[in-house]
């Protein structure tokens, strides 16, 4: 089981070892991005652009949290960007008819927690496929969301602490980046120092092994679910914050870019093995490209193409990197 | 493995003991409900013009569902397939407009076709790079590919060749919708060739072991190149016909395809896990699904609960799937 020896990975990044760590392609991607970027355009590097880009890693970064602990269990949800547009309606109508931000958090939390707990029980009771599973949760959340509303739920409680979610600042920091970063390092303490993050490793290392050595491998898989559907909670707020509307027709491809992210970060669709500053990097790695492209005046529908060639890339350069390792 | 050796010892008995043993039966039942359901509930549902409206309806699923099943029979996965719609429809709509000549036009997007289908099936097959990963990859880079060179723009076909038109609204005999008939050949000689051919077994070997598939001397990278390049070329044949029928090359065109595509198969019986699963039961999936939107609308049910009503029916499905062969495994 050697996937479960990551542990002394992060410890070798310091001090110049980072050769052999599993994110060295990707830091150096994102270095050699920085750097040309900000030959090119030497704006890339003032406050307000890194500021900028911080602010939209957070959404991605909030959701691929939960998504990384999810995959290394060795499971996928499709349905995120589905639950995103449902809970962003969700909360903005429970928040203009009780004009109180607790209550819409909560109403958002426990329906896109609920959506997460759907998935969690189909996958681990009724025995289906979570990549089929959850295309279904989001074929029945896009068609759900429209017959709850067919058009954008527009702000009418003129809240200041649901307008901060999205938009507020706490000294220069955005808010959906301090959340953003709280959830991060909550999902990064729990995946590396508790005994319930090795858990989820093993159970997506060796569902079988796990279970033999008494465990209950659904309860784990079926709490990844519901930390996703969670994060997706506090994703879908922010996002109707920042919009100042409930969208139904938000979050179109964010399940992909979230996937994306956490692939590129060097976590295994077979599951078992990745970490949460691999995803990090991820995500910082296609916001990056995002806002070069836009900085350098590029036509903005490579912001596809690009992500396109660099999830491929960096998965092939970590596919020569072990077999160089192996020899 | 055991499913590939069996299944050509098990040629023998008469088609009705096979179709009994398998789970096409299952499926037959459930689009004989379905069918059953909206004949007595709507008038004019089970209608010649009706039926063969939804077999058209239907065709672009069924064209590209033979192609999906067989990647996921060889255990791996398509998942570009919506966006290489968009794509292949820009040579085609494009050289038809220049030369006005159809054979050229579905010539370059079949040569289109093929240039993705190498480029998938090599970097998963002699790459080794995770199948998801790479069709995630190339349908981002097709998607933004075709956003890039239209402009997020429509362009239209202003060839307007009768023999292209008659892809969309042409029928053989007056009855079947040609789209329907190219549909049904392909899947009779793919379907041939999976059940009756080496190369299909070998397909069944390497999804269902693929160590296994090595040592009895199959060259299985060989075998999934090939595979993915079927894929591609056959949703090349489903883009074409989209193409036809919406007369023009659209920027969105096969939104989410792809998930409509790996529903029906897995509906279908056809595993993600490889190696299990026919071209058969893939169809009766696409099917099922075809005439139950079909009906939903006839109904007079809003498109939204078409969606609701398939996502649950996609669940139930593959649960009922897995509990009947977890008994049957005997856990």
């Amino acid at each position: 089981m050697s996937e479960l020896t990551h542990a002394p990975a992060q410890k070798r990044f310091i001090g110049g070892q980072l050769l052999g760590s599993s994110q060295l392609v990707l830091g150096a991607i994102l270095a050699v991005l920085c750097i040309a970027i900000s030959i090119a355009a030497p704006q890339f590097y003032s406050e307000a652009n890194i500021v900028a880009i911080l602010r939209q890693c957070a959404l991605v970064l909030i959701v691929a949290s939960g998504m990384t602990m999810l995959i290394i269990t060795a499971e996928v949800d499709l349905s995120v960007g589905a639950s995103l547009a449902f809970v962003g309606c969700i909360g903005m109508a429970v928040l203009n008819s009780t004009h109180s931000l607790t209550l819409g958090m909560l109403a958002a939390l426990a329906f896109a927690g609920g959506v997460g707990l759907f998935n969690g029980l189909v996958v681990t009771r009724l025995r289906v496929n979570s990549l089929i599973a959850t295309i279904g949760t989001m074929m029945m959340l896009q068609g759900g969301v429209y017959l709850f509303t067919r058009e954008a739920v527009q702000n009418h409680n003129r809240l200041a602490s649901f307008t901060d979610l999205g938009a507020g600042y706490v000294g220069a920091v955005p808010v959906p980046v301090i959340l953003a970063a709280l959830i991060f390092v909550v999902a990064y303490v729990t995946l590396r120092f508790t005994t319930l993050g090795r858990y989820l490793y093993a159970v997506g290392a060796n569902e079988k092994a796990v279970r033999l050595s008494g465990l209950r491998s659904e309860r784990l898989k079926l709490f990844a679910f519901v930390v996703t559907g969670l994060c997706v909670g506090v994703a879908g707020m922010i996002l109707s914050s920042l919009m100042n509307a409930g969208q139904p027709t938000a979050g179109r491809g964010f399940e992909l870019t979230v996937i994306a992210a956490v692939i590129l970060g060097g976590t295994s669709l077979l599951g078992g093995r990745g970490s949460l500053f691999g995803t990090l990097l991820g995500v910082l790695v296609l916001k990056v490209i995002d806002n070069g492209i836009i900085i350098l005046g590029w036509n903005q529908d490579l912001q596809m193409v690009v992500p396109g060639i660099v999830i491929i890339l960096a998965t092939y350069l970590d596919i020569i990197r072990n077999k160089a390792n192996v020899r | 493995m055991s499913l590939a050796s069996t299944a050509s010892e098990r040629a023998q008995p008469s088609m009705l003991a096979r179709l009994f043993a398998r789970q096409e039966l299952a499926l037959l039942v459930c689009l004989v409900l379905v069918l059953a359901f909206f004949s007595v509930t709507i008038e004019n549902f089970f209608s010649v013009r009706n039926m063969t409206n939804v077999l058209g309806q239907a065709s672009l699923a069924l064209t590209a569902g033979i192609g999906c099943a067989i990647v996921f029979i060889s255990g791996e996965v398509d998942i570009s397939i919506g966006s290489l719609l968009a794509t292949i429809a820009l040579p085609l709509i494009i050289i038809m407009n220049d030369t006005n000549s159809l054979l050229l036009g579905v010539g370059a997007a079949l040569l289109f076709g093929l240039i993705i289908g190498v480029v998938n099936g090599y970097l998963v097959a002699y790459a080794g790079i995770n199948s998801l990963i790479v069709t995630l990859g190339t349908m981002f880079i097709m998607r933004g590919g075709v956003y890039l060179y239209t402009g997020q723009r429509a362009i239209p076909d202003d060839a307007s060749l009768d023999s292209f038109i008659a892809l969309s609204d042409g029928r053989l005999f007056n009855i079947i919708p040609y789209s329907a008939v190219i549909a049904i050949v392909l899947l009779a000689a793919f379907g041939y060739m999976m059940q009756h051919r080496p190369f299909g077994r070998q397909i069944y070997a390497v999804g269902g072991n693929q160590e296994v598939a090595r040592l009895a001397g199959y060259d299985v990278r060989r075998v999934k190149f090939i595979c993915f390049i079927i894929s591609a070329l056959l949703a090349t044949v489903a883009g074409i016909i989209l193409a036809a029928r919406v007369g023009s090359a659209q920027h969105t065109a096969g939104l989410n395809f792809e998930f409509q595509v790996v529903a029906a198969t897995v509906l279908g019986g056809v595993s993600l896990a490889g190696g299990i699963g026919s071209l058969t039961g893939m169809a009766l999936g696409v099917l099922i699904l075809q005439f139950l939107s079909n009906g939903l609308r006839g109904l007079g049910l809003p498109t939204e609960w078409q969606l609701v009503i398939t996502g649950m029916i996609i669940i139930a499905a593959v649960a009922f799937d897995e509990a009947k062969r977890r008994r049957a495994n005997g856990g």
